[in-house]
């Protein structure tokens, strides 16, 4: 490499600690920094000024409902695990479905077609989930008060660039319901599902990241909300 | 569990990364509440809006659980890594909307603080006041380069489509870029002497 085109690789390198390279760029330079320590000395000595620029904006409180949410997925999560054991250690082949002790309204789905919902709650209600969608996906809706946790099983890995995303039905209205997620490594998701006064269905589709308006795609589950 | 609250609370950022691994869910606490401040300031200032910041930070949060809390230590510290995983998702966010508008503009007006300074710890004194170097600098670059700065890592754009943009040639935003960095990162040499 000549004299000139190692600057330009130099000049290269505050692009690609702002992120602005190219995927094609990036590692190209990432070539070149592998067998440069000059280059690497002067990107470790510019690296800090990049990663304090977060730091720079305007600080805005996030809201109470936000910490709240993800505190609730956290904890969900956690509990699922810790009963996922207990009911393994207990024979029990769905160890995810245990009665939570909540003043809460719980149902089982089965999302494949043709198949009968199962009633575990004070409850009742059946689905029906078009042909096509994923197998063995099994959801569980616990409600408490005028927010309820949807907690999913077996749901495949989605493609990079998909999340899943949440819907609620009102009478005929379908609106989002405002809740991005993924599942995990074992096939688990959940989603805290706000304001579920008059909410008779809630649906989960497979939407490009960062959500849809509407749902693009048919859903992966559907359950339905006893009035 | 109060006690152990404590002790959790005590933990370097490093530290809580195993537990977070390990599924605990107080370990996970801490490290939002550390972190989800600047990283919702950071997903706002990209977004533009509240739910769309809310969302990014749900999903970067949870997804950071959800993974083990695989911290990669060669990445950088903690926080620098999770911001990074927030701005992604904000600009993933931000190119899924059509006709997204470039945001311009550190206001080195804007009050960067409610709360009295007695009320932090040292840490979080010590980040606040390189934080103001950071937007000094930045408020003293020629508008040229805050502007390439600010479109590129707050606005998502590649080098090539601001320089389309801004109808320069391709060289002269890796020009602006680089020397706008270099002086930030001298003035933060400056800060830290």
């Amino acid at each position: 490499m000549n004299e000139r085109e190692h600057e330009g690789r130099r000049d290269e390198l505050a692009a690609y600690l702002l992120g602005a390279l190219d995927p094609g760029e990036a590692a190209a330079l990432e070539q070149h920094l592998a067998g440069c320590e000059g280059c690497r000395d002067e990107l470790d000595w510019l690296r800090p000024a990049a990663l304090m620029l977060p730091e720079a904006v305007d600080r805005v409180d996030p809201p109470p409902r936000l910490r709240a949410r993800i505190m609730g997925e956290v904890e969900a999560d956690a509990k699922g695990e810790r009963q996922r054991v207990r009911h393994q250690r207990r024979g029990f082949a769905l160890g995810f479905l245990p009665a939570l002790g909540l003043a809460a309204l719980a149902l089982v789905v089965a999302a494949l077609a043709g198949y009968t919902i199962h009633d575990s709650g004070s409850g009742g209600g059946t689905t029906t989930v078009a042909a096509g969608h994923p197998p063995g996906v099994v959801a569980k809706m616990v409600r408490d008060g005028d927010s309820g946790t949807l907690r999913l099983a077996n749901v495949h890995q989605l493609p990079s660039g998909e999340v899943l995303q949440a819907w609620v039905r009102r009478g005929k209205r379908i609106e989002s319901a405002k809740t991005l997620f993924l599942p995990n490594r074992e096939g688990r998701a959940s989603a805290v599902i706000d304001h579920m006064d008059g909410v008779n269905t809630v649906m989960v589709t497979a939407e490009p990241r960062g959500g849809s308006d509407y749902p693009t795609s048919a859903p992966i589950v559907t359950v339905a909300i006893p009035q | 569990m109060k006690a152990r609250g404590r002790a959790v609370e005590r933990l370097a950022d490093e530290e809580l990364m195993p537990l977070i691994g390990e599924q605990d869910p107080a370990a996970f606490e801490v490290f939002y509440d550390r972190h989800g401040g600047v990283a919702y300031s950071l997903a706002y200032r990209i977004v533009g809006e509240q739910a769309a910041a809310e969302d990014v930070i749900q999903e970067a949060f949870i997804s950071i659980w959800r993974s083990g809390g695989r911290y990669d230590r060669t990445r950088g510290s903690v926080r620098s890594w999770t911001l990074g995983i927030v701005r992604n998702r904000a600009i993933d966010l931000l190119r899924s909307r059509a006709g997204r508008t470039p945001k311009l503009g550190f206001d080195d007006e804007a009050v960067l603080e409610q709360r009295p300074s007695g009320d932090f710890t040292d840490e979080e004194a010590l980040r606040r006041e390189t934080a103001a170097e950071v937007r000094g600098a930045l408020g003293a670059l020629p508008g040229e380069q805050s502007k390439v700065i600010e479109l590129a890592y707050f606005g998502g754009f590649s080098q090539s489509e601001i320089a389309a943009m801004l109808e320069v040639p391709l060289g002269t935003v890796k020009g602006r870029m680089r020397l706008g960095l270099e002086k930030i990162r001298g003035r933060l040499a400056e800060g830290l002497a």
